[in-house]
């Protein structure tokens, strides 16, 4: 068997802050290899590997290694190193199995009204207006309080849970070294909060809440230890709030960037599930996700060691021209995206997200007509977990 | 009750081996294999099994 040289391999520059995802250079290489050397591992970059990598068991999720590579200390890396994503094994499968019924996709049906509700909430706040910053005054607070009403938390709690995810977010950003600090503090507020939330839960009758399920499976230390249940409500809460609250920034981009395919989801509003796969496949929050090989491993005949780290790109993958025709079009059946990740750490409230995204784009595309950008957005870097900072957008307003 | 799994839809992420370890697991091969005709005293791993597969790969048939 012929191995392929490392050296040969195209180079892309993840470390300078200016990298993005969706550069010419990412789509050269990606032409080029399915593979590119990086200054921390190896990018792989094309559908195929992405998906066969994400489940293969000789890798383990990447992002455990976090910490180490920060020399992060203090209250995030604390819970970041014992929270479900970074656990493995038989430990992971058994936290997982607990999880698994607060996220089911049987209770989409009943949240769905909420969800719609909460949409038309927000919406009346600035229809009428015709201008709005779509960050802070839609994606954030319905972001949020779709947590809110998941975890039964008291829904004026949000703006405080949303500073919270935001700051704590910053620990994954490249800013982390200077904001270190914050994002400790941040973890100290979301812990306080979720140690007061379980202890106010206790003293309600059994219910089939996410909190309350923990509570049940908590009565038996084994099963789920006091530690164990405080850092799965600070996951729920975190993990739910920035992940949603970007992706939703990042679907309304696409769409004022594609009006025709916004025109049409006004049109036949049943596009809107197929549309955030559409968003997710184009333009993921979760950029790439990371792992790490367990042992020597050969991929296509370039051998790779134990203990590299693999980075696999989503947003590449997801447009890869081998398998997908180019184009933003949410009336064309596509393969499944990799946005949520894949194998035995997809993502856990995938189903509640498609649910309460499905809701917000198939009300949004109703009530915001012929939506523009109203000045500039910013934007986090096209790198790691990406989103819009400030959207502001322009449209026509709802008649008085 | 057989088990039913739609291996067109089936992405082998391998949830349904988390959540039913006892109806689902991988091949040597990587293939996933899994007990097709069970009684009623699984329904339970089974249903959950077919729950959380994120592809809704997975029915149950009476």
């Amino acid at each position: 068997m012929s191995e392929t040289a490392v050296a040969e391999l195209p180079f892309l520059n993840l470390s300078d802050p200016s990298f993005s995802i969706r550069s010419q250079a990412v789509r050269e290489a990606r032409d080029q290899s399915w593979c590119a050397r990086t200054p921390y591992g190896l990018a792989v970059l094309r559908y195929e590997e992405v998906g066969k990598l994400l489940r293969d068991p000789r890798l383990r999720q990447g992002s455990y290694a976090w910490p180490a590579h920060n020399q992060a200390t203090g209250r995030f890396a604390e819970w970041w190193l014992a929270m479900l994503l970074n656990r493995i094994g038989e430990d992971h499968a058994r936290l997982r199995r607990l999880a698994n019924p607060a996220f089911s996709p049987k209770l989409i049906g009943a949240l769905k009204p909420k969800f719609e509700a909460l949409a038309h909430e927000l919406i009346d706040g600035f229809a009428k207006r015709g201008t709005c910053d779509f960050m802070a005054e839609f994606s954030e607070p319905y972001a949020t309080r779709v947590i809110c009403i998941l975890l039964e938390l008291d829904q004026s709690e949000w703006r405080n849970l949303a500073d919270i995810a935001g700051e704590m977010g910053l620990a994954l950003g490249v800013t982390y070294k200077q904001d270190v600090a914050r994002v400790n503090a941040a973890t100290d507020r979301l812990y306080n909060y979720v140690q007061r939330v379980i202890a106010e839960r206790r003293k309600r009758p059994p219910a089939d809440d996410f909190v309350s399920l923990l509570l049940q499976a908590n009565e038996n230390k084994d099963t789920l230890s006091d530690q164990e249940l405080d850092d799965m409500v600070v996951l729920a809460v975190f993990g739910g709030i920035d992940t949603t609250r970007n992706q939703l920034g990042l679907a309304l981009g696409m769409f004022i960037d594609n009006p025709a395919q916004w025109q049409l989801l006004a049109e036949q509003p049943e596009l809107a599930r197929p549309a955030v796969e559409e968003v997710m496949r184009t333009r993921p929050t979760t950029t790439w996700v990371t792992r790490e090989t367990m042992e020597d491993i050969t991929v296509n005949d370039l051998p790779i060691k134990k203990g590299t780290t693999l980075h696999l790109f989503a947003e590449s993958a997801g447009t890869d021209p081998a398998v997908f025709t180019p184009g933003f079009d949410i009336s064309v059946k596509r393969m499944p995206h990799f946005g949520f990740g894949g194998g035995t750490h997809h993502c856990l409230g995938h189903f509640i997200a498609r649910g309460d995204m499905t809701e917000a784009l198939r009300i949004l595309a109703q009530r915001i007509r012929n939506p523009r950008y109203d000045g500039a957005a910013t934007w986090l870097p096209d790198s790691g977990n990406t989103g819009a900072v400030k959207l502001p957008i322009i449209f026509d307003p709802e008649p008085t | 009750m057989k088990i039913c799994v739609d291996l067109v839809r089936c992405q082998l992420h391998g949830q349904c081996a988390i959540a039913a370890p006892k109806l689902f697991s991988f091949g040597e091969d990587g293939k996933l294999q899994w007990v097709e005709q069970v009684d009623e005293s699984a329904r339970r791993e089974a249903e959950e099994a077919a729950d959380v597969c994120p592809e809704q790969a997975i029915t149950i048939e009476d």
